[in-house]
């Protein structure tokens, strides 16, 4: 693995929004969500010059910091410093941030709002590092068919539709719509939001969105499409070793959560990018946010 | 009796009102109190109300108390109380837990201490504080991991070595006692070590990490007791033991025995004076001590050890995809004799199906603006006839 952040801007250049490492502190909101994402940690390094790192978190978009700018305290990349040989995690812990192989300076305040939606294949900048490239394994995203539904006749006209208000404990009120192409869920709520999860990518999530607003929009409601947002992303990856998550916990205490009486994986908060991986003694990992 | 010598007492953390003299319980847990919810006719569980109109003192003051009952209950030194009290102070005043439920308050309190416990290296495991506040695992984990993150309070790890003195020290064999016959004694000293050796050994052997602490603690005690004696006590089961030794049996506890065993047996056959034995799970038992005295040497020849010879020789630095993760491509020392690699067991037991690793990627590649045809959409809606036979069979409103 090559650290060399010198030679990464011509790596790549990034072509649509989604180049951009998507922010995505929007998990709380979303049913289903179970990892909530981690508020900023006040770690003390200021001693630490991270100013090399690109900022493209969307934290940093809020408050205005241009890309070159010096790293705020709160939003360290710690991962890459401590690159402390636990045994465990001795390159994992360089390529812990794809993005600062994928830095996109010349957009600095994209919003996550698209419109052409240009197929996007990272540059394997990720692979490039370790080999190892995290497989999409669920996508949720939101769309709000802005006008009011009425859930019950969706799902009497309906055949794809669920609808039973008073069946689950939580009280639930929202059709289940499930589409074959893309293979997907949606929650329909009779505000007009809609959530679809169970997409391999974004492309799919946006295209089985609109499918499910062309179903309510044939079944007599005036939907539109508005607010499209890919809301979390879920992927999978295997790296091919056992871990000591014993002693990933001790090295990287600040980020990590680990009890075997809780989970028997290690809980990893990831601050950059601002991710939270699900880290198993069998070397499989889990990313999420 | 009508005395009225009454003493507020708490048994098991829970509050109650005890008469000193003929010891009968007047009155236990809360009384409860009417909240403007039950005024609009809402019923409202007083567990499930938030305490948001009591005063905040009140509320903070019965949280104090309940967390002080808990360290009572458990022993703890004094230090520890100051400290839960404080971290339950400063948790209840941010929004994270001001507005929670009183049942998820005392949960708080509970989690607090148990924070506290694990900042000073004291064992005390999550199964017996949810015992003791007659809580759900799920919803103390919850409630633990939002301490957490809010306070941003760092956790030790449980510490396997002193969970072992704490545990074994609730095992009723040491001392004679009617329900516990002569061979079941043991020295406490010399279990403790035993104990210890066999726990560490499963540690090496990865039978720890991501596993439930308190069942291979279990499973290890059992075997160091078998193997001090080992004649009278090899015909004995694992639940028997426990239960004379008045511990309860976590079920995972058998699954650890066998691994250990498991492990134990690969050992055995590096030991050169047991080679020409032919051992199995009950006779390896008799040489635990031997076994344990000589494990580095042991576990390096007998098993292949893939994980620690991937991390030594930087095989990842080198960025080769290709490399295998198997040891027994690179050559094992034992030159194809090993039985099996040192890897967790989730690995040399895969439960599911591997998936070929390639991944799928979608031909053509989807856009996301792909036209949509009506037939498609069409497939998803009912025809007129089987509305009509749906509302006949459900009557919808």
């Amino acid at each position: 693995f090559k650290d060399d952040f010198s030679t990464s801007p011509h790596l790549f250049t990034p072509m649509s929004p989604y180049d951009v490492e998507l922010p995505s502190r929007t998990t709380e909101d979303v049913f289903g969500s179970q990892f909530n994402q981690p508020e900023e940690l006040h770690p003390d390094f200021s001693s630490v010059d991270l100013s090399f790192l690109p900022d493209v978190t969307q934290d940093n978009k809020e408050r205005g910091l241009c890309e070159d700018s010096h790293e705020t305290p709160e939003e360290c990349d710690v991962s890459v410093q401590r690159n402390e040989d636990s045994g465990v995690f001795t390159d994992e812990s360089s390529s812990s941030n794809p993005d600062a192989t994928q830095p996109s300076p010349e957009t600095p305040g994209v919003s996550p709002h698209l419109s052409p939606m240009t197929p996007v294949t990272p540059a394997s900048s990720a692979s490039e590092s370790s080999g190892i490239v995290p497989q999409l394994q669920n996508i949720v995203s939101t769309v709000n068919l802005a006008c009011k539904l009425d859930l019950k006749n969706i799902a009497l006209h309906a055949r794809n539709a669920e609808y039973n208000p008073k069946a689950s404990l939580e009280e639930f009120a929202a059709v289940i719509m499930r589409i074959r192409e893309p293979r997907t869920t949606a929650l329909i709520f009779s505000s007009g939001k809609m959530v679809c999860t169970g997409a391999k990518s974004e492309e799919q999530s946006r295209l089985a969105a609109r499918k499910y607003a062309r179903v309510v929009q044939k079944l007599g409601f005036p939907a539109k499409f508005l607010d499209f947002k890919i809301q979390n992303m879920v992927g999978s990856c295997d790296v091919r070793f056992p871990i000591r998550l014993e002693g990933l916990v001790l090295t990287h205490q600040q980020f990590s959560s680990y009890e075997p009486e809780l989970f028997p994986g290690l809980i990893y908060r990831m601050v950059k990018p601002r991710i939270v991986l699900l880290i198993f003694v069998s070397g499989k990992v889990v990313l999420t946010g | 009796c009508g005395s009225a010598a009454l003493v507020e007492d708490a048994l098991y953390a829970q509050q109650q009102l005890v008469c000193a003299a003929c010891g009968c319980v007047l009155a236990e847990g809360l009384l409860t109190t009417t909240y403007s919810e039950e005024e609009h006719l809402r019923e409202v569980a007083y567990s499930q109300s938030t305490g948001q109109k009591e005063q905040q003192s009140r509320c903070l003051q019965r949280g104090i108390r309940r967390v002080q009952d808990l360290c009572k209950v458990l022993q703890l030194p004094a230090v520890f109380e100051e400290t839960a009290v404080s971290y339950f102070q400063r948790a209840l005043q941010l929004p994270a837990f001001h507005l929670v439920s009183l049942e998820k308050k005392e949960l708080l309190g509970g989690c607090c201490v148990f924070v506290t416990c694990r900042q000073h290296n004291w064992p005390l495991t999550m199964g017996t504080v949810c015992s003791l506040l007659y809580a759900k695992q799920e919803l103390f984990a919850g409630v633990f991991l939002s301490l957490q993150k809010e306070l941003g309070l760092s956790v030790p790890a449980l510490s396997l070595a002193d969970l072992v003195k704490t545990h074994l020290s609730s095992f009723r064999l040491f001392q004679p006692s009617p329900g516990v016959p002569a061979p079941f004694l043991e020295d406490k000293e010399k279990l403790v070590a035993r104990t210890m050796g066999l726990v560490e050994l499963a540690s090496e052997t990865w039978l720890v990490t991501g596993r439930h602490p308190l069942p291979v603690v279990t499973a290890a005690a059992f075997l160091a007791w078998q193997s001090l004696q080992p004649r009278a006590r090899l015909s004995c089961p694992l639940a028997r033991f426990c239960r004379v030794a008045g511990v309860d049996l976590p079920p995972p506890a058998h699954l650890r025995l066998r691994e250990l065993l498991e492990i134990l047996l690969g050992m055995a056959s590096q030991l050169a004076w047991l080679r020409g034995f032919h051992l199995d799970k009950k006779t390896v038992v008799k040489h635990v001590g031997d076994l344990l005295q000589h494990r580095v040497f042991l576990l390096k020849n007998a098993f292949c050890q893939a994980g620690e010879e991937l991390q030594g020789q930087d095989s990842l630095g080198q960025g080769s995809p290709s490399s295998p993760p198997m040891a027994q491509e690179k050559g094992c020392p034992l030159a194809g004799k090993c039985p099996r690699p040192l890897l967790p067991p989730c690995l040399i037991h895969p439960r599911k199906r591997l998936r070929s690793a390639a991944p799928s990627a979608p031909d053509p590649p989807v856009t996301g603006d792909e036209p949509i045809s009506d037939s498609e959409i069409e497939q998803y809606l009912r025809s007129p006839e089987e509305i009509r036979s749906f509302r006949k069979a459900k009557a919808w409103s």
